[in-house]
């Protein structure tokens, strides 16, 4: 199974072309191709009950705040100013439309859009960590402006 | 030499299903070669599945229309040359014949390819290995003949990775990178993880596999070798990092990092991990690719206010991101055919669809290529001549393909959804 790399390839190629005809005449052998498989099972991060727990939403392709959210977030602040030891972890998502790698870059941007919110409120940039999920995993399995709408969020935790 | 003829009787065959993904051609080109192949010679069973494979490779290619078995005639010899006027007659444009020996724990293919307007051999060739390569020694077959009659190298025996997500019944999913011959058999999983992965790329050798995995909580690209399993995280930051890219020479990584909480595109020197950044912008920069001669980087941006295709020239000092896609709101996750002479990248139609397209350098329109609801993720095959993509059909992901002479393709999982794909480079 774990084989080296370096033997892992015994490719041996031999192109004759020959001289007094156009027939291509060729010889090959072929590659060996070993495959060694991994499983992870990441253990599950169990949430610690916090008590700054909220979900915002976002407009398609966007990454502002809407008055809904801002609305949400005095309660996250306020509870963060009266328990100065909680942290949170403030996770962005996305809806399945459009790429999944700019759709993770989106997701971060929400991310930072309620952080930044935060910050401008008084609370340490040090209490806040931002991640993104992009849309690798949603809350509403549908495809459709409802569940969509339920995908793009911020989860603070 | 191709003439026009009613689309060939290869609509709808399902073709085989190996291992978990079944491939399914839906469409062959309108202007195929015509072909006659002679069932190769050999006395066993593995005489059959060769004969099989190489049909459906050729098959998928789009580009041949295999005459059916039925209508074959005897080969004829005269004086050790083969009778064309019969071939002409049945309209073809060649004639394929071979035979498999497979004796002393060697599988040997030796096959032959007759030109018949010009009348005359154009192919002698030998193929061999071992009996338990016998899906390779087809392809590598299927491939020569590919060759021989369109003067383009094929891609039989190149292989695919994507990712498979399947849900249990508490609807708890299960990630794996999988590993197949590009024709969906032989699959193999290289990962599978309780967590999302997502962007795998190959390294230009095909014997390392770079992708994300989101197993510590956060994205990281992490290097795969494909034989040993032996796999590590490219960059010890505790940060996101995402769209891992190889450069051709197979020294550097193009990177998205998040260290700024921002998305920005870095190269990885592989050798002593060195970061060189490449955009410092307010907006996003992903998704990078390399030229295939390595001087040019593409990636996404979002600092026009929606996403669109960008270039930077790495042989300037400080390169200026030059933007190259201006049709639509959003164009993304682009990718330099093989030849540079365009890019295929995903496009966001008026209607609110996402489809694959191309753009050619020379021409000023793009060329809409699928009609999908949500296709993504476009992947070419390592000739130029084949995009394979992600599509989602009754709310399933799956792979589908076409070749840019007209074929169509799709491989469905037979559990759970695939997406992601990535063609390898050549593999022989």
């Amino acid at each position: 199974m774990n084989k080296s790399i370096n033997s892992f390839f015994t490719l041996l190629t031999l192109i004759i072309f020959s001289a007094c005809s156009s027939v291509q005449v060729t010889e090959e052998a072929v590659a060996d191709q070993s495959v060694a498989g991994v499983s992870i099972t990441s253990k599950s991060t169990a949430t610690q009950a916090v008590l700054a727990n909220a979900v915002v939403y976002f407009e398609y392709d966007r990454f502002n705040l809407t008055s809904k959210s801002i609305q949400a977030l005095k309660g996250v602040s306020e509870l963060m100013k009266r328990n100065s030891k909680i942290t949170i972890s403030i996770e962005g998502h996305a809806d399945e439309r459009g790429t999944r790698e700019y759709n993770l870059a989106l997701g971060q941007r929400r991310a930072e859009s309620v952080a930044n919110y935060l910050v401008a409120n008084g609370i340490n940039r040090n209490r806040l960590i931002t991640k993104s999920y992009g849309e690798e995993r949603p809350l509403s399995l549908g495809s459709n402006d409802t569940a969509w709408s339920k995908n793009r969020r911020v989860e603070i935790k | 030499m191709k003439k026009n003829l009613v689309l060939v009787a290869l609509l709808l065959v399902p073709v085989m299903g190996y291992g978990e993904l079944f491939l399914e051609i839906t469409k062959g080109s309108e202007d195929p070669y015509k072909v006659a192949m002679i069932p190769f010679e050999g006395n066993s069973k593995v005489s059959k599945q060769v004969n099989n494979i190489m049909r459906n490779d050729l098959i998928r290619t789009g580009e041949f229309s295999i005459l059916d078995e039925e209508l074959l005639l005897p080969v004829k010899m005269i004086d050790d040359e083969l009778v064309f006027s019969d071939w002409k007659l049945l309209g073809m444009d060649y004639l394929v014949t071979g035979k498999i020996v497979n004796e002393n724990n060697s599988l040997d293919i030796n096959y032959e390819i007759y030109d018949i307007h010009k009348k005359r051999k154009v192919r002698s060739s030998k193929v061999f290995g071992i009996p338990n390569q016998i899906r390779q020694l087809a392809h590598y077959t299927s491939d020569g003949i590919y060759e021989s009659i369109t003067g383009i190298k094929g891609i039989a025996a190149t292989r695919l990775l994507y990712v498979n997500e399947i849900k249990d019944s508490q609807l708890i999913s299960r990630y794996k990178l999988m590993l197949a011959d590009s024709d969906g058999a032989n699959e193999k999983i290289l990962l599978s993880s309780s967590e999302p992965i997502i962007s795998p790329s190959w390294s230009p050798d095909g014997k390392r596999v770079a992708y994300v995995s989101f197993e510590t909580g956060i994205a990281k690209v992490f290097i795969q070798e494909i034989a040993s399993g032996k796999r590590e995280a490219v960059l010890s930051k505790d940060t996101q990092i995402s769209s891992p890219s190889w450069s051709p020479d197979g020294k550097y990584l193009s990177l998205t990092l998040y260290q700024d909480g921002n998305a920005e595109i870095y190269i990885l020197r592989l050798r002593d991990r060195t970061l060189t950044r490449m955009t410092n912008q307010f907006a996003i920069d992903t998704e990078s690719s390399w030229s295939p001669r390595g001087n040019k980087i593409l990636f996404t941006s979002g600092r026009s206010g929606s996403p669109q295709i960008y270039e930077l020239d790495l042989r300037k000092l400080n390169p200026k991101a030059k933007r190259i896609s201006f049709e639509g709101t959003y164009n993304a996750k682009a990718s330099y055919l093989p030849n540079e002479e365009g890019i295929i990248f995903v496009h966001r139609s008026n209607d609110g669809l996402f489809h694959i397209a191309l753009k050619y350098k020379k021409e000023n329109f793009i060329r809409v290529l699928t009609e999908a609801k949500m296709d993504e993720s476009p992947s070419v095959a390592p000739n130029g001549n084949m995009v394979i993509y992600g599509i989602r059909e009754e709310n399933l992901s799956m792979l589908a393909g076409f070749s840019l002479s007209g074929a169509k393709f799709k491989l469905p999982a037979s559990n759970g959804e695939v997406r992601e794909p990535a063609w390898s480079n050549f593999l022989r």
